[in-house]
């Protein structure tokens, strides 16, 4: 009966081999707390120096092992429905947008009853056929690179050379697009319209049409599956 | 010493926390907690692409390249950034962090492993993939974080279009990738 | 009641899986097929594919980031 790493009741698929484990598992847990270690000390150290920077390296450390853990991929969510049929990481991601909303809108709102500024604002952009192009482009990237953006920092984390490579080129891409930028404005992107939700729906409005939307698209995801796969008990 | 570690390896509690995968559900739930820490201490939600504009201005420094007088970093606040530098830049930290969170979460769990590049199509695939990313983000103003999660949760229109176009990419990206590169 | 190798170490995703579909496409009903993987993704999405599909599944983790999936054509 092959051997494994997790709590088993042993194998009821009878194979002829046994699990080739080569050599004794080393244990990594040392190395990984000794990681952690240091990252709170480069966090502390950073911290001292500008309160923010610290901050900003326990975010993308917290995101970074929860994206690890989960193995929560955007490129997945994409890809699969077109290889696979699947759908599971489609309707995770669906739901990631769902919550946030939700959170954002009520804090988004509570600054702007309050006569405040409201935060996060400069992320609604122009929408232009650079959105499209880049869309485009974006998306045949990140599924033969096999990994977004934040799939691929969480890849070279895990030990990927490939992603090592495809984050080194998506430095340069992004480096001849900053190049670009300047002619893609002046051609389409100042010609496009900035849209805020609730400029057009009121705030409840935009979040209740928006959480309908991804219940549609949530709906549609378990139905593909279904044709694709057949059944999506998870 | 290795006593102890063996153990706590084995140790149930442990192993639900940092061996166990995290169903997608829960990866969804935490993820949106702490783009809203982000959001309310920052000001703005999580972005990574707009940052590897800024490496790749600094390492185009490096062998003797100026970006002044592009349009993309002519802003007062863009120029700042490049001369803070790069470890005075909040962005950088944070895409190092997630490097170094998942690291660290894969040594937690005893799963690191190094795998290196197995042949010529990945070569091709990663800097061709890689490349497209980045200009890509540059046009639409951010990746899969930036211009499509945040700007979605932002309740911006511009997040459902690009999903739209990001789909579509991915749909020629598939096929792409099954016949050049399985 | 045959017994199949697939060595998927090294494989970008979604390389692994797709090479699953295509051989177990390929064995009898009752044959095992057994996947070879380094891929943290794979050793998800490989299991939940094949569970949906009806076929029986295991995983072995072989060694520090390397598992073995074990399937079981049963349809």
């Amino acid at each position: 009966m092959p051997e494994t790493g997790q709590a088993s009741s042993g194998s009821s698929i009878r194979r002829s081999t046994s699990s080739s484990r080569r050599k004794p598992k080393k244990n990594q847990i040392p190395l990984g707390m000794l990681v952690v270690a240091l990252m709170v000390v480069v966090g502390l150290v950073q911290a001292n120096r500008e309160p923010m920077l610290g901050f900003y390296w326990m975010m993308g450390g917290i995101f970074g092992f929860i994206l690890q853990k989960s193995r929560f991929c955007f490129t997945a969510s994409m890809r699969d429905p077109c290889i696979t049929g699947s759908t599971s990481v489609t309707r995770a991601v669906l739901i990631a947008f769902a919550i946030t909303t939700i959170m954002f809108t009520a804090i988004k709102f509570g600054y702007a009853s309050m006569g405040l500024p409201v935060p996060g604002m400069s992320y609604v952009t122009p929408i232009s056929f650079a959105t499209a192009a880049g869309g485009i482009l974006f998306g045949i990237g990140m599924v033969i690179a096999g990994g977004c953006a934040s799939g691929t920092l969480m890849r070279v984390g895990e030990g990927f050379f490939m992603q090592i490579l495809s984050l080194f080129f998506f430095v340069v891409g992004s480096l001849v697009g900053a190049a670009h930028f300047g002619w893609w404005k002046e051609k389409f992107i100042i010609h496009g319209p900035s849209v805020f939700l609730p400029d057009v729906f009121g705030w409840v409005g935009a979040v209740v049409v928006q959480l309908l939307i991804i219940a549609c698209l949530y709906k549609a995801a378990v139905l593909w599956e279904e044709k694709k796969i057949g059944g999506t008990q998870d | 010493m290795k006593a102890f570690f063996d153990k706590l390896g084995k140790n149930e509690t442990y192993v639900k926390i940092f061996k166990t995968p995290f169903t997608y559900l829960t990866g969804a739930i935490l993820l949106s907690i702490f783009q809203v820490v982000s959001l309310g201490v920052t000001g703005d939600p999580w972005g990574v692409s707009g940052t590897f504009a800024n490496w790749g201005a600094w390492l185009y420094r490096l062998v003797g390249g100026s970006v002044d007088r592009w349009y993309y970093f002519s802003s007062a606040g863009a120029q700042a950034v490049l001369d803070r530098g790069f470890l005075n830049d909040p962005g950088t930290m944070r895409n190092l962090g997630i490097i170094f969170g998942a690291l660290a979460a894969v040594l937690l769990a005893s799963q690191f492993k190094i795998k290196k590049i197995k042949s010529k199509k990945q070569i091709v695939a990663a800097v061709l993939g890689g490349f497209l990313m980045g200009y890509g983000a540059r046009l639409a103003y951010g990746c899969n974080i930036g211009a499509l999660y945040s700007a979605i949760a932002s309740l911006s229109l511009s997040g459902w279009a690009f999903a739209v176009f990001l789909f579509i990419g991915s749909f020629f990206g598939s096929k792409l990738l099954r016949k050049f590169f399985m | 009641m045959a017994e199949f190798t697939l060595d998927c170490l090294g494989e970008a995703c979604p390389v692994p899986l797709m090479k699953t579909e295509k051989k177990l496409e390929g064995l009898a009903v009752g044959d095992i097929l057994i996947v070879s993987i380094d891929h943290s993704c794979a050793m998800k999405n490989i299991p939940e594919w094949a569970r949906k599909q009806g076929h029986n599944v295991e995983i072995d983790e072989v060694d520090d980031g390397e598992w073995e999936v074990v399937i079981e054509k049963t349809k």
